[in-house]
Parts: structure tokens; sequence; C-alpha cells
């Protein structure tokens, strides 16, 4: 698999990668500008590993993807919402200039929430915070649980939804 | 491809599965399919295989697919929904403001409008392994594994004791709804569990169960809780911690929810007995929380119901106290010999069996009154069981009475000697006394009034302390000349009304073979009187009186100030600290 060769290749010539788990945090805090790449192999590991409490997800869209650049994501309606007990997924775009420039996300299930265009699902950057104020040491999973967490705010939680499992068409 | 080597005769794989709320490992070969995937977790989750959702890296795993299509490997994780078709599952726990906590997840999920049925017993079960685990986490993991683990059971033991608390809560706040009606209920809610959830869902209650503060007051009053909660910080921790409070509330409106999660808390708790030096860790655990609650909890029910169980000998020293209950504990309302009827061994603090006979003790002056009181309202052994508890305990005999309907109650009974007559039919100790309760039904308009001036310590204290001493001392002569004469008569019916010492002729005559009760009888009286009286000269001053120390010595040198707190927040020195120094501030 791809995917394998990359981390094998990571991890045999990273020096700073001596364990597992190593967090992406660790790197950023010693001012090195980490390269796309290595970024999103991290995040790709991180991602099939299931860091995180469980309620998001994320992996690359095609395993052979060489670029790393389209991704899928998922998140579990949080309980007592209106999203309870969905399962939404959302297409995420890492282009050239990430990390330093944010990813675009759009949601693909349906989903009625302020920020997010309910014609084609796409999340404007400038309604979501992380996204309008990105920073290198996001990521995807922080994208995604940004999204999560407003969909408990007051503002969201209530909005009526469409029935389950439609998905924007294009 | 790179392939692991020694792949070739494809070793089985370890997926971890992972739920909001779980994590079970999976064994799996790595060319299977996701259905077959999904068979293995139906069986370790106990789920539908239809309900089961997998995602891998945020991809849904179809069931035709391969593991080995996804790129799902020895180690990697896969997230796992459990979709059930009720709007209820998946209740997590804690919130997720507390970065702190590796699974933070989210606010726990009531079932407002569903019954909490057994239909989905695999949900409730990883949920409330979750809701263990995750009061674990939330309390902020404690300083200790053993105190760690030791919000979890005192969470238990608060929704035991909130078992208890509700009933009384009303006593204590003297709300609108009856508080016979509620024990009534609480009775048949150990019973039936379903029915607790219909119980919850009943605006008031929920409103109670909704405000936190209100139950952390209802708890904190509690003097024994506040003993618990100086030695143990965590325990106050606990209580102010909104979120866990919330939490356990929840928890106490789904009563599945929660016999799975003691169910699950007495499984890590054996768990945790088989590390070496966690069984002492839980001893201590079950010695500095678990005891003092339920006794806490058991004393808000009218003191050590074992007392009357076991012939006023503590039970609790036949019991080694540092092991954990393992009994069931006995089942105050009922009235047969105790049958288990909590779930769970530490599940609910209230014990005690339910005796209707009335043990002349010393305490429980009210015995008999309570006794024919309230039973008359309820003709039903539990109930009279239950107020016996509660009589037991003058401070919550005077709540009680002081709850305005219960007043008003008492005042119908003395206008309307029928009614009251039809309940002394029903008192146990006259039932087989029909000449008994032909005087007492005769004296009955004055005797109640009597009683009623008795038990209403707002009117004026000093009179009726003069009258009180009067009465006793004529009861005390009217029982010794009983004693002599060996046949009472309806002496007894006619006592409160002397009170002077002269013995009254007896109105009819009556069997000899009655007079151990009417002795039983005129003690019971004697000791009602004196405790009436007694409970009357405790004022706030002396009740507090400890706490004002410590208030003094602090620094407040306010008295009336400090007693006004002190009042206000019901002996709590913390609350009444801060509520002296919010009033100096503003």
């Amino acid at each position: 698999m791809a995917g394998e060769v990359r981390i094998s290749y990571l991890k045999s010539h990273s020096k700073v990668r001596d364990e597992e788990g190593l967090e992406p945090r660790k790197f950023h805090s010693r001012g090195v500008k980490v390269p796309r790449n290595f970024r999103l192999l991290e995040e790709l590991e991180e991602g099939q590993k299931g860091v995180g409490d469980g309620t998001v997800s994320w992996g690359l869209e095609d395993d052979e993807d060489m670029t790393l650049t389209r991704w899928t994501g998922m998140i579990i309606g949080p309980p007592r919402t209106i999203y309870e007990n969905r399962i939404y997924s959302l297409k995420i775009e890492c282009g050239p200039k990430y990390p330093e420039a944010p990813p675009f996300v759009r949601f693909v299930t349906k989903i009625n929430m302020n920020g997010v265009n309910s014609s084609n699902g796409v999340v404007d950057p400038r309604a979501i915070s992380v996204l309008a104020k990105w920073q290198n040491s996001y990521s995807i999973k922080v994208v995604l649980q940004e999204l999560r967490r407003l969909m408990m705010s007051k503002e969201n939680m209530k909005l009526p939804q469409p029935p389950e499992g439609q998905c924007y068409s294009n | 491809m790179a392939e692991p080597s020694g792949a070739e005769t494809r070793p089985p794989i370890r997926v971890t599965v992972k739920t909001p709320k779980d994590k079970e490992e999976i064994v799996i070969c790595d060319r299977a399919s996701v259905k077959e995937f999904k068979e293995e977790i139906s069986r370790k989750f106990k789920a539908q295989q239809d309900q089961l959702v997998l995602i891998f890296a945020g991809k849904i795993l179809k069931d035709g697919d391969t593991l080995n299509q996804h790129g799902i490997k020895d180690g990697l994780t896969v997230h796992l929904v459990i979709k059930t078709p009720q709007k209820a599952q998946d209740p997590a726990v804690a919130t997720a403001s507390s970065p702190s906590t590796p699974d933070p997840a989210s606010a726990p999920s009531t079932t407002p409008a569903s019954p909490a049925t057994p239909a989905q017993p695999s949900t409730s079960g990883s949920a409330i392994s979750d809701a263990g685990s995750g009061s674990r986490r939330s309390s902020g993991g404690g300083p200790s594994p053993g105190a760690g683990e030791g919000p979890p059971s005192t969470t238990a033991s608060i929704l035991s004791g909130f078992g208890g608390i509700l009933g009384l809560g009303s006593l204590g706040l003297g709300s609108a709804n009856f508080m016979e009606l509620q024990q009534q209920m609480q009775r048949q809610l150990m019973s039936n569990p379903e029915m607790l959830s219909q119980i919850m869902e009943n605006p008031l209650v929920q409103d109670m169960m909704s405000n936190p503060d209100l139950m952390r007051h209802m708890i904190m009053a509690n003097p024994q809780m506040q003993q618990l909660m100086e030695r143990n910080p965590e325990i106050s921790h606990m209580l102010n911690n909104p979120e866990l409070m919330r939490q356990t509330m929840e928890l106490a409106r789904n009563p599945a929810m929660m016999q799975e999660m003691m169910r699950n808390q007495d499984r890590a708790l054996s768990n945790l007995e088989s590390i070496p030096g966690g069984y002492n860790a839980l001893r201590r655990m079950y010695t500095d929380i678990q005891e003092p609650m339920f006794s806490a909890a058991r004393e808000q029910f009218g003191n050590n119901p074992f007392s009357s169980l076991a012939g006023n000998s503590d039970s609790t020293s036949s019991q080694p106290l540092r092991t954990e209950n393992r009994e069931p504990l006995p089942n105050p309302w009922s009235p047969s010999p105790p049958t288990s009827q909590a779930p769970g061994s530490g599940g609910e603090g209230t014990g005690g069996s339910g005796t209707s006979q009335v043990h002349p003790t010393v305490s429980n002056p009210f015995g008999i009154n309570a006794a024919s009181l309230g039973s008359g309202m309820f003709n039903s052994p539990e109930m009279q069981a239950l107020l016996q508890q509660i009589s037991e305990n003058p401070q919550l005999m005077q709540n009680v009475i002081s709850a305005p309907y219960m007043r008003s109650m008492m005042q119908t009974l003395a206008q309307n000697p029928d009614f009251a007559a039809q309940m002394m039919v029903n008192v146990p100790l006259f039932a087989g006394n029909p000449q008994l309760q032909e005087q007492l039904r005769l004296q009955l308009p004055v005797f109640l009034q009597q009683v009623i001036c008795l038990l209403f310590p707002a009117t004026s204290h000093c009179l009726s302390l003069l009258a009180l001493l009067q009465i006793q001392q004529g009861l005390q002569t009217l029982q010794t000349e009983v004693g002599q004469r060996g046949s009472a008569g309806s002496n007894t019916g006619s006592a409160p009304e002397a009170p002077t010492s002269s013995p009254a002729t007896p109105a009819t005559s009556s069997p000899t073979g009655a007079s151990n009760a009417q002795q039983q009888l005129m003690q019971q009286m004697i000791q009602l009187l004196a405790g009436s009286g007694n409970s009357q000269v405790q004022t706030p001053e002396v009740r507090f009186q400890q706490q004002l120390e410590q208030l003094n010595s602090m620094g407040f040198i306010n008295r009336e100030a400090n007693l006004q707190a002190l009042i206000a927040t019901g002996g709590d020195i913390n609350a009444a600290i801060e509520r002296l120094l919010g009033s100096q501030l503003s």
C-alpha cells in the first residue's frame, strides 16, 4: 500500500519521530516549518489510528493519491442536538499551501448549519473561526472537531435538518 | 506493496473498534469482508448488525467491501456508531468542555420521551460503560486511582441518596407535592423501574432535578454529608461540578442506565480488586466515602433502620465494616422480612426493614402518633413503616409538620372526628383491641387537638413547654398508678386531658389482657411529650453552636450576622462564609 510505504519511509528517516504517537504539535513548537507532505502523512496516520475521542474520523479519499490533497472526513452528530446519531460526511481539500493555508471543507451529507452553504454544503471559511483564523498548527482533526463543536452551539443545535442520508449533488 | 514479513499466511489482525463511549479489540482475518467484521462486532457490542455503522479514515465501510480494500491493518482504529431506532442511544457522559480528558465526549442524553426499555441492552450497556468511565474521567482524574474510583461510586451513592432524597426533598421544602404521595411513589418505584422514568418526567421533578444548585443544597443540608465533604474534598468538588451533577441527574432519570452503570461499576470495582494493592484502595474508598454516604442517605430516612430490624442492636457491627456490603439492603417499605428490591448491592442507600410494629424506644417519641396520623391517609403498612422511620428523626418530623399542607390537613383532621376515627381504626396497635379503639374514638376530638397543639412547635414555646411538663408529670404518675393496678382501662385515652396528676377514672372497663398494650401506649405518650418538649428547646443558636464558634475563630465577630447566615445556609459553614463575605462586599 502506498500509504504504508510513505509512513515507513517517514519513520525510518525522521529523526524526530522516535516513538509512536508523537504529537505533531511538538514539531511546531520548535519553530520548524514542517513540509506539507510530512504533515499530511502524520495526519493520515492519526486518522487511521483513531486519535481523539472517536467522534470524528478522517482519511485520504484515495489511497493512491500521492499529493495527499483530497481527504474525506466524518463527523458523528453530537448527542442532545438535532444532529444526534447522524453521520456527516465531508470532503476536505488540502491545497499546496497547506498547512500555511487552511483547507477547503465541504459537507457531502446535507446539513443545516450556520456557516455551511445550504445548496452545496461548502463551509464558509469566514464563518468558521478556525478557518478564518487559521494557524499552521491546526489540522484536519481540529477542523472537524470544531465543526462538531459548532453543532452543539445554541444557534445550531436545534436547527431543523433535512432527512437523513441526503447528499449534496455535485 | 510493502507488507510486513510473514504475512503470507495472513495472520489475523487486531483492530480496535471505538464508539464514542467504548472501545473493543476485534481480532479478524485481514482478508475478511466488512460484513464478517460486523458480525464480530455485533457479537462483542451486543448490537444488531444492521445497527452498526463503521467508519474508517473518514469513510463509511460498506458491507461488500473488504478490510484490505480500505487499508485496515493491525493496530488501527475503526470508529463505530451504533444506530438504534429510538431517539435515545449513545448517551455519552461529561461535556466537551473539559479539555484535559482524552474523552470529553458530550453531555449525557436524556430519554425524555421514552421510558427506559430493556429493548436495547447493547446501547445502554455501552452507554453505561461510558457513563461510568466518563464520570471517572470527567472527575478530572482523581489524585489517586483509589480516589479516582471514588467519584463514580459516590455518583452511584449520590444517586441512591437522590432516590431517597427525592422523596424527602419535598419535606424539607414543603413543596406543593404531597410528601406522602411521593413516598408512596418511591416505594412503587423501587419495584417498578419504568415507573421511575415516568415519575422523572413529572415536570416538577424535572425542574427540581434540573437545578443543580437545588440538588446540591439538598445534599449539603444533610450534616453527615457535610462531615463527609469535609473529610473528602473530592466529594465537594464533585458536587460543585455542575456537569457532573447534571450527568448524575440525567442518570437518575434513566433507571435502566443506572442499573447498567451500577453493574459496570461493580465490574470495574472487581477489576480494581484484582490489581495488587487494589483491594486496599477499595477498602479505603469504601470506608471513607461509601459508608458515610450510605449512613447519610439512610439517616434521612430516619436513622438506622437496622435498629428496628435487629431489635436495637447495631447491625453494622455484625458485618465487617471494611468490606463492601454484598448482601442486598433490606427494603424499608416492605412489611415482610426484608427483600432486596434495590438494584445492586450498593445501589440504594435506603435500607431498613419495614416493621409496622412500633417499638417503644426513646428515639421513637412520635412512633405511635405518626402511625396513627399517617396511616389513616394511606392504608398501607409500608407507609406506616416509612412514617415510623421519619418520626425517628424529630427534625424531619418538624419539617414535615411545618409544611403548610400538613398543617391544614391536621386542622381538618381535628375538625373532622369521623375521619380521624377512621384513621385510628387502622393503627395496628389498636387494631387488636376494639375496646381501646372505642375509648379513643370517644376521646378523639380532644385528643387530637392536644396532639396537634403539641406538634406545632411554632406556637408559643413557653406556654406549651409548661403545659408539656405538667402533662409529662401527670403521665408519669399515671403510669406508676397503672403499673400498680395492673389494669389501666381507658386511662390512656384520658391521659392527655389530665394535666394534673390525678388519675382519671376509667371511662369504660377494659379487659386486663389489654394492659400491656396500654402500658406501651402510655410509655409512648410520655416519650412523645418528652420528645416534643426537647425538640423545641433547640433553637438555631444551639444547633449551630459549633459553627458559630468556628466562624468566630475565623474572625467573623458579628454573631447576629453569623447566625443569620448559618440559618440561611442550614448550617453549612462554607456557604455561610460566602454569604457573609458577599454581604460585606456589597
